[in-house]
């Protein structure tokens, strides 16, 4: 049985090789990356915590949260890219206790992951 | 080596009988994991590193470096398994050892994309360019006439991302997270850029280019990113507009049906999905230019501080990088192997490289390796050699490249920015025998 499996994957990626790109291949590349652009996600997949829903209602608009999940930035780092988002890429800016809220829950779970071995930057506080 | 038969250092013994003070000791480290993970450290490496003396203080075994999280893999017909770094928008690095072709295949061929991938276009023969602004005689030519009008050009050309190796940054920058492997050098055709451009005929004031494409942005809200550079680059012999890769039309997920190639600078510049390219008299101001975005700071800045890149520079040709192709971070070979035939790429913009240099013993000693001439300019090139290894056990191989005009990759990343762009430190393969 895994013999039989391991024949079929290796025909497969075999299979992938070996397709130039047609005219087929090219729609179905095409089909396949709106399909991973479109894939659901969860509001789980965000650590839980106060602001998670508002996180994910907002932030999810353009990109998924592969993008947030895979940060680990300061508070203050974190709200520079607020300002970015809207300058660069036009997501409305947010303002007043809605940003806070924001800001306050990304830095809470997607803070920095560990502090260097040095014990940080002496010219950062 | 310096010292013959000194002791090995077991990091499991370490962390059997003091795993509070081993993690201090190997790792530089004080409180940083607790109970169960510390003990878990231990067992995680599961062999002695026969240079664990040499090992520098606070430097994570590469073993280790990649953290908890499992990567993802791409699935998609035509692709290589490729490290995903996000579905929506979709961008996918390529593992190092997946990159060991001397012409990247395309299915081997890293993807990054700013917005929406667009659907392919009927008739490709048909697609249209624009030449536009600072010039005589603005042009729209499909690619079956700048087929016919123009000289076709084949080259092997390195197109790596801005942002390669931002992972390297600590504290982290923001953007994918790529190590080595946003990088690619396929062979591509098509006709060089600064014919077209002569055809255009420039004007006294043509000094700068903004390129422009079909990919729309994640907001729905305009094009994904238009970059521009200087017109000296436009004009370089190896800037191409290309309708092939690799003798095939090039794939949907790498620009299709005309791509711009800029060898050497950003990715970010080698338009996808190709449609338009104006010339300018002052810098372009599209999405991707000013501020942080594919900017280098010329007066260096606090790692992790606070900045709007107002005196930040454009980045232009890329810094030098090399890869390790022939075995995977992570190979485990028999006991008793004693030496190891490897080999891989190094590239360096604009520039060419001079050497590569690999260490088994944590930088202690350099070893020289052979390094090809490139097949063409601003291809990568080939390296490759024989290292010895001592003795059973865990080692890691360093490998730095240092470019024609001598600079090396650092040991650590340099020249920190918020948006990552320009880390090339040196790189490193966890390798067990036994
Ligand atoms: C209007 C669209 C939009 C909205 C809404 C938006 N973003 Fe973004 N964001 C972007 C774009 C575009 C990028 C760049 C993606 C790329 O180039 O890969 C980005 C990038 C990022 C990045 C990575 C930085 C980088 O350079 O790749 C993070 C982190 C991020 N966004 C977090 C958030 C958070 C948190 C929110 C909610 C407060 C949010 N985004 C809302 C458009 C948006």
């Amino acid at each position: 049985m895994r013999v039989l499996h391991l024949i079929a994957i290796a025909l497969l990626l075999g299979a992938a090789v070996a397709v130039a790109q047609t005219p087929d291949l090219a729609r179905r590349q095409a089909e396949a990356a709106a399909a991973l652009a479109d894939r659901q996600e969860e509001e789980t997949v965000l650590t839980e915590g106060e602001g998670r829903s508002e996180v994910f209602g907002y932030c999810t608009a353009c990109h998924n949260t592969a993008l947030i999940r895979r940060s680990a930035f300061t508070r203050d780092r974190w709200d520079e890219l607020m300002d970015w988002m809207a300058e660069k890429h036009g997501m409305n800016p947010l303002e007043g206790e809605f940003r806070q809220t924001i800001v306050d829950y990304l830095a809470k779970h997607y803070g920095p992951r560990a502090r260097s071995p040095r014990g940080g930057n002496p010219f950062l506080n | 080596m310096t010292r013959e038969n000194a002791p090995e250092r077991s990091v499991q013994e370490l962390y059997r009988d003091d795993p509070e003070r081993a993690d201090a000791l190997v790792f530089g480290r004080r409180g940083a994991l607790k109970g169960a993970a510390l003990a878990a450290m231990g067992t995680a490496l599961g062999a002695g590193i026969p240079f664990a003396r040499h090992m520098p203080q606070g430097l994570v075994p590469a073993a280790l470096a990649q953290g908890a999280a499992q990567p993802q893999f791409l699935q998609m017909e035509g692709k290589a398994p490729l490290i995903m770094q996000g579905e929506r928008p979709l961008n996918a690095e390529t593992p190092e050892h997946l990159l060991d072709d001397a012409v990247t295949p395309a299915d081997k061929f890293f993807i990054r994309n700013n917005g929406s991938v667009p659907d392919p276009v009927a008739d490709p023969r048909a697609w249209k360019i624009r030449i536009d602004g600072e010039v005589n005689t603005p042009l729209e030519l499909s690619i079956a006439e700048l087929e016919q009008r123009f000289e076709v050009v084949t080259r092997q050309l390195q197109m790596e991302c801005g942002g390669n190796g931002r992972s390297g940054f600590s504290p982290q920058a923001a953007g994918n997270q790529w190590g080595n492997g946003a990088i690619s050098n396929a062979e591509w055709t098509g006709v060089r850029l600064r014919d077209v451009l002569r055809a255009a005929g420039l004007k006294e004031g043509a000094k700068f280019t903004g390129q422009h494409g079909a990919d729309n942005h994640l907001s729905a809200q305009g094009p994904a990113i238009s970059r521009g550079m200087r017109i000296e680059k436009a004009l370089d012999e190896d800037t191409l507009i290309c309708f092939r890769m690799n003798g095939a039309a090039i794939p949907q997920m790498h620009g299709a049906p005309a791509r711009l190639i800029v060898p050497g600078w950003p990715g970010s510049l080698s338009q996808k999905w190709f449609n338009r390219l104006e010339v300018k008299s002052e810098p372009h101001t599209g999405r991707g230019m000013g501020g942080t975005s594919y900017r280098i700071p010329v007066r260096p800045i606090v790692p992790g501080s606070r900045n709007n890149g107002a005196d930040f520079v454009d980045m232009e040709s890329m810094p030098v990088r090399s890869v390790l192709t022939s075995h995977a971070h992570g190979t485990r070979l028999p006991a008793g192997t004693r030496s190891l035939d490897i080999r891989g790429h190094a590239w360096a913009g604009d520039l060419s490289v001079r050497d590569v240099h690999v260490s088994t013993d944590f930088g202690q000693s350099w070893q020289a390796m052979q390094v090809a001439a490139p097949p063409n300019r601003h291809s990568w090139q080939r390296w490759q050699g024989s290292v010895a290894l001592p003795a059973d056990g865990y080692y890691e191989v360093w490998y730095r490249a240092t470019d024609s005009n001598g600079r090396m990759q650092p040991h650590v990343a340099a020249n920190w920015n918020p948006q990552g762009y320009g880390a090339n430190p040196i790189s490193r393969i966890a390798i067990l025998i036994g």
